[in-house]
């Protein structure tokens, strides 16, 4: 079965110039902050958005470069989430371009749905982004969704 | 003591000096360092020299994984990403560091072997060390920008400066009476060999990691490449730096996903970092601090001189404002990690030369991470960074 049988197509994505502010009170009512695709204007995925992404907004620009050295290291605490230096111009200095993830993992629609778990599982995640050929954005696909159609097709649900 | 305690010894200590170097806002690595030196055959003597007979196993390993890390730097994407400011500082402060050292330590009379070594290996900056300062003082702006990116690349320029350097040196070193032509061949031998191996292993790495299904078989996948390369690079005399950083470019260029090879060593390396370091500190021999005072001063103040007037050059080609021109090489001066790599590197190829080279790094390294974080806080406040 192809992933586009079972994806989630209304997906709510954001673009690279929406700021911190819109996505913060676009997503203020969900339970837990998910996956959010970042698309440019053509709607081609070039990022996702994740609850880490936010830790971003206190390293400087071109630290993910550093990061690859692994010398860079200082130490491997977790960011101090309350002693953060936060003002509130960053609602709308902040845009999607300087936080989300470039290391984007994908799946395209017509793949199986076995490629799409196997993708999660070595990279682990619980959710990916799905693309058209031309890496559109045109969906969300969870292992949720593949346990789903796995117990539908068992008879449990 | 067996050599299994004295790990575990040395990573239960590793970690508790870590954390209290934290405490005083130093990097890491210096307190590794130091850590060795406590332990070490010239002090407490609780790190014996059977265990550190075992370091050279160690630092090629340690040395092999950095380099791989160090070469996804090498990346069309990543290259158009820092853009023509980085990209031209970070290579001219670096060759600059490099030539001037190089030149300097010729003028004292150094053979030109040794002060190629030097050259080369001041080149290497201490990123840590830096992000400490940016981070501690909240540091924003364009040379902020500027500078993380530079600081980015340049490890990666040293370190091919290094091999192509070592390369070199070994060849005139090995033979001191043949010809440039004899030296060139061997140099490029070694070089062009790295290469093959890091190619060809990067194709094989990359095109069978797309049949791996999860994360432990990636993991000893990549690992197992790279133990591969760097073994058959030793094998051979090749660059074990220059085999692992190709091997790295090959894989990020050709597989989409390629940061998957990377992000899975984040689970193993640090410990094997650790014991590199304290290894190194426990290497140093104490005996030769003192015979070092010339060439020390003298490779340090031409490493200064070397990164401002490759800075320079560098910002004046890609037309920076003046700030980052004047001051930009200030926030390079910290020096640790990468150079005590390449120097513990030297001090194996060049048994007697190697020592003095060592020891002149791991010195001047120490005195690099006291009054470089003060250098880059200067530079940050004359460039208007700190904003509160």
């Amino acid at each position: 079965m192809q992933v586009k049988a079972i994806m989630q197509s209304n997906v709510r994505s954001v673009k690279k110039g929406t700021t911190l502010g819109q996505l913060l009170v676009s997503f203020k009512d969900f339970h837990s902050f998910p996956v959010v695709p970042v698309v440019d204007s053509e709607q081609v995925l070039v990022g996702t958005v994740h609850i880490r992404s936010f830790f971003e907004i206190f390293q400087p620009h071109n630290q993910d470069l550093l990061m690859r050295n692994p010398l860079s290291m200082i130490s491997r605490e977790p960011t101090d989430i309350f002693n953060l230096d936060i003002e509130a111009e960053m609602g709308f200095l902040i845009i999607m371009a300087d936080i989300m993830d470039t290391k984007v993992v994908k799946i395209e629609q017509s793949a199986d749905l076995r490629k799409a778990y196997d993708l999660m599982q070595l990279h682990g995640k619980t959710a990916i982004p799905v693309v058209d050929d031309n890496k559109r954005l045109v969906g969300i696909v969870s292992i949720f969704d593949i346990v789903m159609k796995i117990f539908h097709e068992k008879g449990l649900i | 003591m067996n050599i299994i305690l004295g790990m575990g010894i040395i990573l239960v200590f590793g970690l508790l000096s870590g954390k209290l170097a934290e405490k005083v806002k130093t990097p890491a690595i210096t307190a590794y360092l130091l850590l060795g030196i406590v332990f070490g055959p010239f002090a407490l003597g609780i790190i014996s020299e059977h265990i550190i007979a075992v370091s050279g196993t160690i630092s090629h390993i340690a040395l092999s994984l950095i380099a791989f890390s160090i070469g996804q730097n090498f990346s069309g994407k990543i290259f158009r990403q820092v853009g023509n400011q980085v990209m031209w500082i970070s290579i001219l402060e670096a060759v600059g560091a490099w030539l001037i050292t190089l030149v300097g330590l010729l003028f004292f009379k150094v053979p030109l072997y040794m002060a190629l070594i030097f050259g080369a290996i001041a080149a290497a900056s201490a990123p840590a060390a830096i992000i400490m300062v940016v981070r501690e003082y909240k540091a924003r702006g364009q040379f902020v920008d500027i500078l993380m990116g530079v600081v980015a690349l340049d490890d990666a320029w040293g370190l091919i400066i290094f091999s192509l350097s070592l390369a070199i040196s070994k060849a005139m070193y090995l033979d001191l009476s043949s010809s440039i032509g004899n030296v060139l061949m061997g140099a490029i031998i070694e070089i062009s060999g790295s290469f093959l191996v890091g190619g060809v292993l990067g194709v094989i790495l990359s095109r069978i990691g797309l049949f791996l299904k999860n994360q432990t078989d990636l993991l000893i996948w990549t690992i197992g490449v790279i133990f591969v390369a760097t073994g058959i690079s030793l094998h051979f005399h090749f660059s074990v730096l220059l085999t692992s950083m190709f091997l790295a470019a090959v894989v990020v260029n050709l597989n989409n996903e390629s940061f998957k090879f990377f992000d899975i060593l984040n689970h193993i390396d640090w410990p094997i970092y650790l014991i590199f370091f304290v290894l190194a500190g426990a290497s140093l021999e104490i005996d030769l601090l003192g015979k070092i005072g010339v060439i020390g001063i003298v490779y340090m103040i031409f490493r200064i001189v070397g990164k401002f007037a490759g800075t320079y050059l560098g910002a004046h080609i890609a037309k920076s404002d003046d700030d980052v021109k004047k001051y930009l090489s200030l926030g390079l001066l910290p020096q640790a990690g990468v150079a005590l790599g390449m120097a513990l590197i030297a001090k194996e190829q060049f048994p007697q030369a190697g020592n003095i080279i060592f020891t002149t790094v791991a010195a001047t390294t120490v005195v690099y991470e006291i009054i470089g974080p003060f250098f880059v806080k200067l530079a940050l406040h004359k460039t208007n960074q700190i904003h509160n």
